[in-house]
């Protein structure tokens, strides 16, 4: 059972201390967004780091249409990912949809998780009668034809034919390594599930004490919608870090790993 | 003439290459651009320079990507290749660019950077376009055919054994017309029935011939690996009577193994060896294979010593139903050749002929060793 977890969603396990860290990664790449960030937190905490079925090296035929066509699938992932490892008062570091997928899997099954992490979180992208996501609905269809074009363009002329081709194992390896490399068709549909999808009535569900990490200026979160998600959820904490773009614990990682650690030591 | 080294300007290449170049910093802020660029974007330098982001540059769709996806790539890997997005132009047209970019160190007193080749793909991206609704019809037509294929296949099948049952019924009832001696010979009477009777047979050969080759496509092909030997075998008892009453002679030497669908294969050589006796000339039939190594593929001859034909026909015998002799003179259907030829198709192989009038006919076929690697 565990066994086809651990390959299901391709966790590694590291680190040398008992209370586990759980790291989930956002929409285009996979746990190796992590890579600045654990080794601050490798002496005092186990470290858990997984890919969302459908990304980076997650068993991709495991990626059911129906069961991801919310994040509630994922949130199940995460569930059975705790209880498949048998992990107790989990630290949950969501980054941008894993922070709602952590939301869910909380509201779920608060008795699993001590605290959340949530950078650059958004519970709906788009604006909305008074709410603002920062979107238009034309703007989510502009992504997914830059994904298309992307993934689907010229390119897909030949990558069907050499992932499917056996004879040359070396490109599909290459493609396979490849960090923000997923199949088409599994990246249009995380896409729409990402940008589409509206938890915004699921916030104040959580009664897991959070840690909101905002930058400024965020395109994908802007800072309106982290106070937002601060405001909805009681036990939160609201960080806004002096840099910009929606991935600080790539572009500024002591930033981020300064204000985990001043939120879990306190 | 001149043949010194050629030194270029570095800043004229830079400013004034076919290319577009910019520099970013982490943040996105750019801190550099070339002409080439600034003249495709329609900017002045210092609209740009230090007061944009090469996130303004780009719609909101480009945006995510960005932030999804380049910028987490340039962070983990140092480097991005071939990403396909548009950049906005000042007149907020779109410029189909193709992008790579690499971080280049930190000089003293400076921040990394990120350097960007900027390439217009507008041409390209039309072309790419095309291809694509080209590939969808494309794919959209195969479907529709293999559905009107299969829909064929099944009339096909079910015409030719639904029509078989009243066929049988017929064939019954003359022979107890002719059993109870109801058509005196050299009566108007026999010669009418004679005639029904023949016309009768004929159709019930079409009908089985039809089946057999409604049935080459009708199931889904086993491959597996097919003893040659074995299947001349099979295919001569197949056929052991006509080969008795022709008191013909099959000369087969040790042939190869192959992946292949063991009863297309019976088949095929069923109905290479029976046309070849079919087909005799004054002369007892002697039927000769052989077959040639070509590495991947292997060919086989089946040569007679036949009536043979003119090399000009030689197209024509494998089309479907397609006969160089009236019924009369040598029952048949024209389905046997076609079918052989369906067969070699299915299998990824090609069949011909050489003939000649009177002096037999020599049948070849090509058949891949491993169908897998072939196709």
């Amino acid at each position: 059972m565990n066994n086809e977890l651990i390959k299901r969603n391709n966790i590694n396990i590291s680190g040398k201390g008992v209370q586990p860290m759980v790291f989930a990664h956002g929409y285009g790449c996979d746990q190796n967004m992590w890579r600045y960030i654990t080794p601050a937190f490798d002496r005092d905490y186990q470290i858990i780091l997984f890919d969302h079925v459908g990304s980076g090296k997650s068993d991709q035929s495991a990626y059911d249409y129906e069961k991801y066509s919310s994040l509630k699938g994922y949130a199940d992932d995460l569930i059975a990912i705790c209880e498949g490892l048998n992990l107790q008062r989990v630290i949950y570091v969501g980054h941008s949809v894993s922070s709602m997928i952590g939301v869910l899997a909380a509201g779920k099954r608060p008795d699993l998780f001590e605290n959340l992490v949530m950078i650059g979180p958004s519970p709906f992208y788009i604006n909305d009668n008074g709410y603002f996501g920062g979107f238009t609905r034309q703007d989510i269809d502009e992504l997914i034809e830059t994904l298309e074009s992307n993934y689907l363009g010229w390119s897909s002329f030949i990558t069907p034919v050499i992932i499917g081709n056996s004879e040359k194992p070396e490109y599909s390896e290459e493609l396979r390594n490849s960090f923000c490399n997923m199949n088409p068709e599994i990246a249009k549909h995380f896409a729409r599930v990402t940008f589409l999808g509206d938890n915004r009535e699921d916030l104040p569900k959580v009664s897991t004490p959070a840690l909101i990490i905002q930058c400024h200026p965020d395109v994908i979160a802007p800072v309106q919608v982290g106070e937002y998600v601060h405001k909805q959820m009681p036990e939160s904490r609201y960080e806004l870090l002096d840099t910009s773009g929606h991935c600080p614990h790539l572009t500024a990682p002591e930033q981020v790993i300064h204000s985990i650690k001043m939120y879990l030591n306190n | 003439m001149n043949t010194q080294p050629f030194l270029e300007d570095a800043e004229d290449l830079y400013q004034n290459a076919p290319f577009g170049y910019m520099s970013m910093r982490e943040d996105g802020l750019i801190v550099n651009i070339n002409g080439t660029l600034l003249d495709w974007l329609g900017y002045d330098r210092d609209e740009i320079v230090y007061q944009k982001s090469f996130q303004e540059l780009l719609g909101m769709g480009g945006k995510i990507y960005f932030e999804t996806h380049i910028m987490p790539l340039l962070k983990m890997q140092g480097e991005v290749s071939e990403i396909n997005i548009e950049l906005k132009t000042k007149e907020s047209t779109k410029l189909p660019a193709l992008i790579n970019a690499m971080r280049i160190l930190g000089r003293s007193g400076y921040q990394p950077v990120y350097r960007f080749s900027v390439l217009d793909i507008t041409q390209r991206k039309l072309y790419e376009l095309e291809l694509k609704k080209a590939r969808e019809k494309a794919e959209q037509t195969v479907q529709r055919l293999k559905q009107v294929n299969q829909e064929l296949e099944q009339f096909a099948y079910t015409a030719s054994h639904d029509l078989q049952a009243p066929l049988n019924t017929i064939s019954g009832l003359m022979s107890l017309l002719e059993q109870n001696g109801h058509f005196p010979a050299g009566s108007e009477g026999a010669k009418y029935f004679f005639l029904i009777k023949s016309n009768a047979q004929r159709m019930k050969m079409m009908i089985k011939d039809l089946l057999e080759y409604s049935k080459i496509d009708g199931k889904e092909t086993e491959f597996e690996e097919v003893s040659l030997n074995e299947v001349c075998g099979i295919a001569l008892e197949m056929i052991e009577n006509q080969v008795k009453e022709n008191n013909a002679t099959f000369i087969i030497p040790e042939l190869p193994s192959i992946d292949g669908d063991k009863i297309q294969l019976v088949r095929l050589f069923q109905n290479l060896f029976g046309n070849a006796i079919k087909y005799r000339s004054e002369a007892e039939p002697v039927i000769n294979v052989e077959f040639e190594d070509k590495g991947d593929q292997i060919t086989v001859f089946v040569k007679d010593n036949g009536m043979g034909f003119e090399q000009k026909h030689a197209g024509q015998v494998f089309g479907f139903m397609k006969r160089l002799h009236t019924h009369d003179r040598i029952q048949g259907t024209g389905i046997g050749l076609s079918a052989c030829k369906r067969i070699l198709e299915i299998h990824g192989g090609t069949i011909g002929v050489k003939s000649e009038q009177g002096k037999g006919s020599d049948f070849y076929f090509t058949l891949p060793k491993n169908y897998e690697k072939a196709n």
